[in-house]
């Protein structure tokens, strides 16, 4: 009965539904791909400001030790290149701008999907995030396309910025007049490596910077907070879940909220996640050989010479906590030591 | 729901697929449930209005093929009217008479009223209407409410159109469609030719002519004409890509819709234009206005005053604004003018020597004729008379041109351009041929570079996504 409805026309005397249907297939599969290849080709590139996927998926799997998670906060002040240098521990910054908590939990899922780091390293400021900040689309959109990016698109983003997330088109077609070749060969060759593992340097220092600090706490609502702790307690338990030391931080600055404050948080965090290490490192600049005057680009951010001393002192940190390197294929050894160069040269370069 | 927009791609293919498997006797129920979803998602609250209208006007269908009486038919077109006139001209009556009252020196606050003109109202009113007018007329009544329900709320049509008749839809509701390939692949393609009409090509010109009529005193003489020649564009993309995919909708099912526009702009007369521009609101106007009003047969005078009269009425069903009024009574003194003017330029031509059938005095006609519904379509677009005469004005005095933002850049230009010329070569061609025949009969490579041609041009050149200010098909929700 239900196949009442469904009677092909046989117009050409010879027709065969199946042929149709499998040219039919083949004609639609098609389409999605070439949508997809026309999404990539229009999409902007992202080498800097965290969400650096393309080049997050050059690296072999299972051969870093260390993800650092988190905001503008991780990607400006960690250098991976740096904390190899001074440790040999190989490490990731796979952060985004004012990245939500629930952003960086499907982050985190996506990352484990091709690593398995001994430790990660979330910076804690976005518990005061609101639930959507300025950059979702941003965050959200280089994610490989898989089960976790669905999530975060449907749990983590406004429903304004669903379709385009889902379809990029939505967002990018209009760059159609400005495309080049280069654009062409990013989406032939989409995965990219590159030296700087999602760090992002800022040179120099802002006027005024680490003259005067601000403790002011960051005003966030009771709900949005709430939601914040569901979401870190979630990072923390996947980390359990895959054996991950976690270390929740706040990094050297001179706009933080209230030492009573970060103190409260730490007990918060304790409670939800005794596992995990806390560590407030707002204050340590003496403690890591950080001059405000000279090591911050702004009053949060820290500069390049500055992420290059933390992030020294960070490998000896991690280090001392037990985290050891893990064997590299001789080929990811000179990869690494080319990294750790060229930073070198760029530094050299800066302060001759 | 607009048909393109995401909710919609969901919609249709769930609606279909159950229309073809559900057994026969549930079909026509699926199908109805399927369009006052589609019509729930405009405003719920629209609903009440459509079922008053379904239930009103199936009600008189009945009475009337029992007791055929002109009262009986008069009641039921009032109500109708008053129906219109309450949610879509009290707001214009009463600034018309505040207005007048004003003249005489009498103060009048005019009072804003809130009432939001249910979508669709003009095109299933008209329907109705007609349905009744039919049945008085001798016409089939039709028993099954499911099936006049159906009529005057099926999905592809009950927004803008096509205004349907009785006598050519109700019986598709009771056949049944079985699954065709050839008509859904017809169907479908017809359906992306509108969204390539509609994105690639409206909604870039509407840039374009949103940013001069928004200051026409800026810009230059030949600006202004190049913005009202791409109005006439604009709304000939916008209203035809609608039906395109109206008619596409229902194809894919099975169903087949009224024509809508056969190459308006190639007409050679302003009569052939309203033949061919929007067909089923003319020949609506021509059933159920001029013919009753007495059409040719009483005289010539007459005629043309029936003219007038049908031209106004139908420049008031496309808005409650002076503007449109304008626009209507222009298009009817076009005809009249046509008409009375036969001999003379026929007595030109033939001095000319331009015979009736050479090609450049049809060149000529279809230029002029152009020309003249370009004219008024300033009146349609204007928000209002003042504007509408500054643009005009703009046309004659002033510099050439004022070197500024025209809203779209030489490349956006070059697309419209592009677009433009495809859009009339596949106007001139389907005067001869049947082009989605063409297409089903091309080899297969063809017919797939044909759907991926429309589609990526949709995708990459369309106007749509974030950024965009997302044009509402302009015969549409507001009509």
């Amino acid at each position: 009965m239900l196949q009442e409805g469904i009677v092909l026309s046989r117009s050409k005397g010879r027709y065969r539904w199946w042929k149709e249907f499998a040219f039919t297939t083949v004609f639609l599969l098609l389409t999605v791909w070439m949508i997809q290849f026309a999404s990539d080709v229009l999409r902007p590139p992202q080498k800097v400001y965290g969400s650096t996927w393309s080049a997050f998926r050059a690296e072999p799997e299972d051969s870093l030790d260390v993800i650092y998670l988190g905001s503008s906060y991780a990607y400006c002040d960690i250098n991976p290149s740096m904390v190899y240098a001074s440790s040999g521990l190989t490490s990731y910054v796979m952060a985004g701008s004012e990245q939500t908590l629930s952003i960086t939990y499907w982050y985190l899922k996506e990352i484990l999907e091709t690593q398995s780091p001994a430790a990660v390293m979330l910076e804690v400021t976005s518990l005061f995030f609101k639930a959507n900040q300025n950059y979702t689309q941003q965050n959200i959109v280089y994610m490989p396309f898989s089960c976790n990016k669905l999530g975060a698109i449907v749990t983590a983003a406004e429903p304004e910025l669903r379709l385009g997330l889902l379809f990029d088109l939505y967002f990018y077609h209009s760059r159609w007049n400005e495309i080049g070749f280069g654009d062409i060969w990013r989406a032939l060759n989409p995965i990219q490596w590159d030296a700087r593992k999602g760090h992002t340097a800022m040179e120099g220092t802002k006027e005024g910077a680490g003259e005067v600090l601000s403790e002011v706490d960051r005003v966030v609502t009771a709900e949005d907070y709430r939601a914040n702790l569901a979401w870190l307690k979630k990072i923390t338990d996947l980390c359990q879940e895959h054996n991950i030391q976690c270390f929740l931080t706040i990094y050297p600055s001179y706009t933080r909220s209230r030492p009573e404050t970060y103190a409260r948080i730490g007990r918060e965090l304790q409670a939800i996640a005794p596992e995990a290490i806390y560590c407030d490192w707002s204050d340590a600049f003496d403690t890591i050989g950080l001059i405000p005057t000279e090591h911050l680009y702004d009053g949060g951010h820290l500069n390049q010479e500055g992420t290059a001393i933390f992030s020294n002192w960070l490998g000896g940190f991690l280090i001392g906590q037990g985290v050891t390197p893990r064997s590299q294929t001789a080929e990811n050894t000179a990869a690494w030591q080319a990294a750790v160069q060229e930073w070198e040269e760029t530094e050299a370069v800066s302060n001759p | 729901m607009a048909f393109l927009s995401l909710s919609f791609l969901l919609f249709f293919p769930i609606t279909a697929l159950g229309y073809f498997l559900l057994p026969r006797q549930v079909k026509n129920l699926w199908l109805l449930a399927a369009s006052w979803f589609f019509y729930l998602c405009a405003k719920p609250i629209y609903l009440t209005l459509l079922l008053f209208v379904i239930l009103t006007s199936y009600c008189m269908g009945r009475i009337l093929d029992k007791y055929r009486r002109k009262g009986i038919l008069a009641l039921c077109l009032t109500a109708d009217g008053i129906l219109l006139f309450a949610f879509k001209y009290v707001q214009f009556a009463l600034s018309l008479v505040g207005q007048g009252l004003q003249r005489v020196g009498i103060a009048f606050e005019i009072p804003v009223l809130t009432l939001v003109l249910p979508v669709g109202i003009s095109f299933y009113v008209f329907q109705a209407m007609g349905y009744v007018i039919d049945v008085y007329r001798g016409g089939a009544v039709e028993r099954s409410f499911l099936h006049y329900a159906l009529f005057l709320s099926f999905f592809p049509q009950i927004i803008s159109g096509p205004i349907g008749r009785a006598e050519e839809l109700l019986p598709q509701f009771r056949t049944i469609h079985p699954f065709d390939w050839d008509a859904f692949r017809r169907g479908l393609l017809r359906f992306l030719w509108g969204a390539f009409l509609k994105l690639v090509l409206a909604d870039r010109l509407a840039v374009l002519v949103n940013t001069i009529y928004a200051a026409p005193d800026t810009f230059g003489a030949l600006q202004v004409m190049g913005a009202a020649v791409a109005f006439s564009f604009q709304i000939y993309c916008d209203f035809s890509a609608y039906s395109h995919m109206a008619l596409g909708v229902a194809g894919s099912m099975g169903f087949i819709l009224r024509e809508n526009f056969q190459a308006p702009y190639f007409s050679r007369s302003i009569a052939e234009f309203w033949r061919r521009w929007h067909m089923s609101l003319s020949s609506w106007f021509r059933d159920y206005l001029y013919i009753p009003l007495g059409g040719s047969r009483r005289g010539t005078v007459r005629k043309y005053w029936n003219i007038i009269i049908v031209f106004t009425v139908s420049g008031l069903w496309h808005g409650a604004a002076v503007t449109f009024v304008v626009w209507g009574l222009l298009n009817g003194l076009y005809q009249v003018a046509g008409a009375v003017t036969v001999p003379l330029r026929s007595r030109i031509g033939r001095w000319l020597g331009l015979g009736e059938e050479r090609l450049l005095r049809h060149l000529i006609q279809i230029t002029l004729t152009f020309l003249l519904t370009t004219i008024a379509w300033v009146f349609f677009k204007a928000d209002g008379l003042s504007n509408a005469l500054a643009i005009l004005g703009r046309m004659c005095y002033g510099p050439l041109w004022v070197r500024q933002s025209m809203g779209l850049n030489r490349q956006e230009l070059i697309v419209a351009l592009i677009g433009l010329i495809i859009l009339l070569f596949i106007d001139l061609g389907a005067q001869k041929w049947d082009w989605p025949r063409i297409w089903l009969e091309a080899r297969r490579p063809v017919r797939w570079v044909v759907l991926w041609a429309l589609l990526f041009a949709c995708l990459l050149c369309g106007s749509y996504g974030t950024g965009y200010d997302a044009q509402a098909f302009l015969y549409g929700f507001s009509f």
